[in-house]
């Protein structure tokens, strides 16, 4: 029973169902399931397998995009019984479009596989000036800060953030990753970044392997 | 062989004499005003105008001196348009760079430093924020679903930046006498240019859903919805064929290229599998390039960037006989590769130097030996025009856009 509960939401996830999913959390919820198990069972295995599929090719990312807003759906279901019981998240990240860039849909996806993978994230959004990350840092406390650019001339926007966490004394308090079309890990490296993704599957695998999870 | 023969040379496979180079006959081959400028200024031709004919993306029109200087071998014919000085008024960029807009195009300065395109009704529909080089879209009609009929569709199109600040010849579309006035100034730039000319048509798909829905939506709806997608992309491709019947019967004797645009490639691969490309967007892309190869002398050359090698034998059997911009350090886009297997059916029109990390980041050496590697991969036999993976972008150094000049010299 437990198992055939789980199973269905598994399945509303990587199939991208997104009107059922969050009917097949509730239904788990009813028949008395914990909130803890269905997030790690249920929807972060999902979204593993969802994440091993688009790696080997079998999933585009119309998929991905798909299964993570059905994620989303059955998230909006879960969340507060997550919050009720206090369900620990596997770690913070602060995420962002950097200053000057108005592209954030790289971004949102890169959002949603992390809060897939268990971890809570809070979105500033697109168009980020440094002081906002700053900010976001001092007020969440965050393991990861994440940044994200789509063009070679707002790129020097990530160096510039990295700068403003520094000068506030924040960066050895937390990692920062950077993604997005025009960065690569030579210029992750060159700006001191502690970590380059290449997609949104990639960035789940860095948090993680930041978190030594 | 002159200019002309040059590129039809390589569309139809033959090795031409000397490398065909394309600089600024599209909006995706182009060059960014703000490297315009700078490039103007390092060959010592400040007093070239810098005009940007695509607003949108802020990309200037090369001036007929700068193709002779650089011997390009082929133009837009939107720049028969547009070409009395009154045309154009003198602007400063936010970063200080002179240069001049159409008559047509007055952004609008906000306090915190961004430029908002604001149509005839008042509509936001485009933004250039602060730091930025090119307007992002603002306005997504359909983003909260698809409607019952699609009647409205050619009235809600131009809320849409490219479509409602499209560049030349289009910003003269709404004129009574356009498609006579296309035909007119085009066998006119016939005459006086031995180069090959290009018509940019876009008859978009898969993008006009990502305009209309936003992309994230649109992404879910080729899952989800495909019921509602096929209906959009029906009335899309109606107004399309319109379009493409006065092209056709204006420019179609004229015109050597007619290019199509739909971005169908990521980074790391397609946005969707090949058998979705396959249901929905194959057969109303045949559709369209059937209609041209039916009723005109021009070759079809689809613009999309990104990994496609995936669609390629779908997008070749949909009659697309070019592709743009050939984006080589995406996965599976090595110009060996795609030479290869794909060398007798297609014609390769950019994958000339990388514009992501070598044009803009690297060495004029560099540069250099990015330029010669590809020209190398892909010019043998034919099937290849010279053009940058898509528009060089503001950051580019003069000196690079320079040796990658030269480099090409050792080939022409």
């Amino acid at each position: 029973m437990e198992e055939a509960l789980l199973d269905d939401i598994f399945a509303a996830i990587l199939d991208g169902d997104i009107p059922a999913a969050p009917g097949k959390v509730q239904a788990a919820l009813d028949a008395g399931l914990g909130p803890e198990k269905i997030l790690n069972e249920g929807m972060i295995a999902a979204m593993g397998s969802v994440g091993e599929l688009y790696e080997c090719g079998d999933y585009y990312v119309a998929e991905m995009f798909t299964s993570a807003k059905a994620l989303q759906a059955a998230l909006g279901v879960l969340r507060p019984h997550l919050l009720q019981e206090e369900v620990r998240a596997v770690g913070t990240v602060v995420i962002g479009t950097v200053k000057g860039d108005m592209h954030d849909i790289g971004k949102n996806l890169v959002t949603m596989m992390l809060e897939g993978a268990g971890f809570k994230v809070y979105d500033l959004g697109p168009d980020v000036h440094p002081s906002r990350f700053v900010d976001a840092v001092v007020e969440h406390k965050p393991d990861i800060v994440a940044l994200s650019a789509l063009l070679t001339t707002t790129m020097p926007s990530m160096q510039t953030t990295i700068d403003a966490l520094t000068a506030a004394g924040l960066r050895s308090k937390v990692k920062v990753i950077v993604g997005g079309a025009p960065v690569n890990d030579e210029y992750a490296e060159h700006i001191h970044a502690d970590g380059y993704a290449s997609d949104a599957s990639q960035a789940v695998a860095l948090a993680k392997a930041l978190m030594n999870l | 062989m002159n200019a002309r023969e040059r590129v039809l040379a390589a569309i139809n496979h033959q090795e031409p004499v000397g490398v065909p180079v394309d600089l600024g006959s599209t909006p995706s081959s182009g060059i960014s005003a703000i490297a315009h400028y700078n490039l103007k200024h390092a060959i010592g031709k400040a007093h070239w105008p810098t005009q940007v004919y695509d607003v949108v993306q802020q990309i200037a029109q090369p001036g007929d001196e700068m193709l002779d200087y650089f011997r390009i071998d082929v133009v837009d014919v939107g720049r028969a348009f547009d070409d009395r000085p009154e045309d154009w008024y003198d602007i400063t960029l936010p970063d200080g760079t002179p240069v001049q807009f159409p008559w047509w195009f007055k952004p609008s300065p906000q306090p915190n430093g961004d430029w908002e395109a604001i149509n005839q009704d008042g509509v936001r529909i485009a933004t250039m924020p602060l730091g930025a080089n090119f307007f992002d879209q603002t306005c997504f009609p359909y983003v909260d679903g698809y409607p019952e009929s699609f009647a409205d569709l050619p009235k809600v199109m131009p809320l849409i930046h490219w479509a409602g600040m499209a560049h030349s010849p289009w910003d003269h579309a709404g004129d009574a006498d356009f498609w006579e006035q296309l035909r007119a100034r085009t066998l006119a730039l016939r005459a006086r240019t031995n180069r090959a000319l290009m018509v940019v048509i876009g008859c978009n798909l898969f993008e006009w859903g990502t305009f209309l829905r936003r992309l994230d939506n649109f992404l879910v709806d080729l899952v989800m919805d495909q019921a509602n997608v096929e209906r959009l992309l029906d009335a899309l491709v109606e107004i399309h064929l319109k379009t493409l019947e006065k092209v056709c019967a204006a420019v179609g004797d004229i015109v050597d290229v007619a290019r199509f645009g739909d971005d169908l490639g990521t980074d790391k691969g397609p946005f969707m599998s090949p058998k979705t490309y396959r249901q929905l967007f194959k057969p109303r892309h045949k559709l369209m390039t059937d209609y041209v190869k039916q009723h005109s002398q021009m070759h079809t050359f689809l613009h999309s960037c990104g990994s496609i090698y995936k669609l390629l034998p779908d997008l070749i059997e949909a009659g697309f006989e070019i592709i743009n911009p050939v984006q080589t350090i995406a996965r599976d886009m090595e110009p060996q590769r795609l030479k290869q297997e794909f060398g007798k059916d297609l014609t390769f029109w950019g994958g000339g130097v990388d514009t992501r990390f070598t044009l803009n980041r690297g060495t004029p050496e560099q540069v250099k030996d990015n330029v010669r590697a590809n020209i190398e991969a892909f010019s043998p036999g034919g099937g290849f025009v010279f053009n940058t993976v898509h528009n060089i972008l503001p950051d580019v150094p003069p000196a690079n856009i320079i040796a990658m000049f030269e480099a090409i010299d050792e080939y022409r």
